[in-house]
């Protein structure tokens, strides 16, 4: 079983983020933010994103984000 | 174990001994710590010493001072508290901090010896890291002030300020925790996801935690799931301290657990929207309490019942005053290290450039806002007028104006042939990520007022950037 993500999806997971519109959401994705995202990736897909440091660290913009956590939900389970 | 604290008269303070007598110790088995495995103070004592051993060796001597650039975790803890152990001043930097800040900072605070992570494991989403450090001799000078502890605030004007706090107003300030109505009892726990290098994560607790008996937890991830899981490993109460930030997680969980053991959400930083106190309220039945501080004081005035919303009862001991429509603390000395300037304490009132009202009748204090350049980016202080002055001393960049924007934003002109990519790239080598601006506009020209200063109205700025993009 696979599950995937869009890329509107994980914009509107980081408008949430101190209830912003979608389109005021910056490129760019900080810490906070990216903390932020798995938080609500993890409850919205009620899986632990068990990703290395060194595949988090990768995550500094919402494109990286889209890739990375397609691939980690698409993955077979 | 509160009744130590009468040790905070000023000659027994200067005395490394407040450590022990203070800190550290308690019943040999009595598990203080909890992060990926159980501390107690048997361990934490002998940690503290091996440490300690390790500084002396480098060089490190009572009155001697030493720089600790680690994230949160037990080196840092027991690094800070061998170093206060030797007798030395410990000196605070935040671990973001890029090379070309720590330098700058290192250059300005001359440590004897600096501690900084050689390798850590667990990053991104931990609270709490594993860290093998370098102890490395610099060739800095001896204390220059009594202060045990030396930190940097992001500075209003020009240069960071040094805040210098003694040992004496440390011990104070855990006093004022253990007269607070509301902080976690003696056998109680803390899960703790404020940082432990900044005042509320470090005195409010690891060292009320380490003073009081109250049992200091880290959750293993910043995230609902992993918070809620350290409230329920220990049947004991457990506090959860931290910033507005983690209230949205917590307040964001789709279906937590009861947690008969949750007691409290405590946040400090700044203000809580009240949609997001009373969604957190809702969902967990549990006081969202609040607490202001500063750098400079620690713990001012808290509301740990949620009962005085927006409003906070000043913490024992502390006088709060509204003047000219600005909150002043009285303190007897200035915090600051090598600087005389009276709009920052004068006459022991000490200036927070907090907006505020203190009711006279009831004591109780509003903070409305700054009323400088200050602003907080998940509870961590940043001063535009510092950033802007960074951004400004770029060689690409010919003006700037950096303002606050639901984000940071940057408003540029540019040197030819720079593009906002190259300021960018020269920005992550000056500045840490969280100062940084999120949004950077490159105009062809600068709004200016008929007088021609640099308009820092945002939707003057908002504007002049939709044209380039039109």
């Amino acid at each position: 079983m696979s599950a995937t993500v869009g890329r509107d999806e994980i914009v509107a997971m980081l408008a949430s983020f101190g209830s912003r519109q979608a389109d005021a959401v910056p490129e760019t994705i900080d810490s906070m933010e990216l903390a932020w995202l798995l938080h609500q990736v993890e409850q919205r897909y009620g899986t632990r994103v068990d990703l290395d440091d060194g595949r988090l660290a990768g995550i500094s913009t919402v494109s990286e984000a889209v890739d990375v956590l397609r691939n980690w939900l698409g993955r077979p389970r | 174990m509160t009744q130590n604290l009468s040790a905070s008269e000023p000659g027994l303070v200067a005395s490394p001994d407040w450590v022990d007598e203070i800190l550290l110790s308690g019943a040999d088995t009595e598990v203080c710590l909890c992060s990926d495995q159980p501390v107690d103070r048997r361990t934490l004592r002998q940690l503290v010493s091996q440490r300690q051993s390790v500084l002396a060796a480098a060089g490190l001597r009572a009155g001697g001072s030493l720089a600790l650039r680690l994230p949160p975790s037990m080196a840092y803890i027991t690094n800070l508290l061998a170093g206060w152990r030797i007798g030395a001043q410990v000196i605070l930097l935040d671990h973001r901090l890029t090379p070309f800040e720590v330098d700058a900072a290192l250059h300005r605070l001359a440590p004897q010896v600096l501690v900084a992570p050689e390798r850590t494991r667990g990053g991104t989403l931990r609270a709490f890291v594993d860290v093998d450090e370098s102890v490395t001799p610099w060739p800095g000078r001896p204390a220059m002030t009594p202060h045990a502890l030396i930190q940097l605030s992001s500075g209003s004007t020009g240069p960071s300020k040094v805040i210098g706090r003694t040992a004496a107003d440390l011990i104070a300030e855990i006093g004022r925790y253990t007269r607070i109505d509301g902080v976690p009892a003696p056998g109680e726990r803390i899960i703790v996801l404020a940082s432990m290098v900044h005042v509320l994560g470090l005195v409010g607790a690891l060292l009320y935690g380490l003073h009081a008996g109250v049992r200091i937890r880290m959750p293993e991830r910043i995230t609902g799931d992993s918070i809620l899981d350290a409230v329920a490993a220990e049947p004991t109460p457990a506090t959860v301290l931290g910033v507005p930030f983690h209230i949205g997680l917590l307040a964001s969980m789709a279906d937590p657990p009861v947690l008969p053991q949750l007691k409290r959400m405590t946040t400090g930083g700044e203000l809580v929207p009240a949609a997001t106190a009373g969604a957190f309220v809702d969902r967990y039945r549990v006081p969202l309490g609040n607490m202001w501080g500063m750098t400079e004081v620690g713990v001012i005035a808290t509301d740990l019942f949620g009962e005085h919303r927006p409003a906070l009862v000043p913490a024992p001991g502390l006088e709060v005053v509204e003047r000219d429509g600005e909150l002043l603390i009285g303190r007897p000395e200035s915090p600051y290290v090598g600087l005389s300037d009276p709009t920052r304490w004068a006459d022991g009132w000490l200036h927070t450039r907090d907006a505020g009202t203190a009711d006279r009748d009831t004591g109780l204090v509003t903070v409305l806002g700054r009323l400088d350049s200050q602003i907080s980016v998940g509870g961590l202080k940043v001063d535009l007028t510092e950033v802007e002055a960074i951004v400004r001393t770029l060689p690409d960049v010919a003006e700037a104006v950096v303002l606050y924007d639901d984000a940071i934003t940057a408003y540029v002109t540019l040197t030819p042939p720079a593009t906002a990519a190259t300021v960018e790239a020269a920005l992550t080598h000056r500045l840490a990520a969280y100062k940084r601006p999120r949004r950077l506009h490159v105009l062809e020209q600068m709004p200016r007022t008929t007088t021609g200063k640099l308009v820092r109205d945002t939707s003057v700025l908002r504007r002049a950037a939709r044209e380039v993009t039109a």
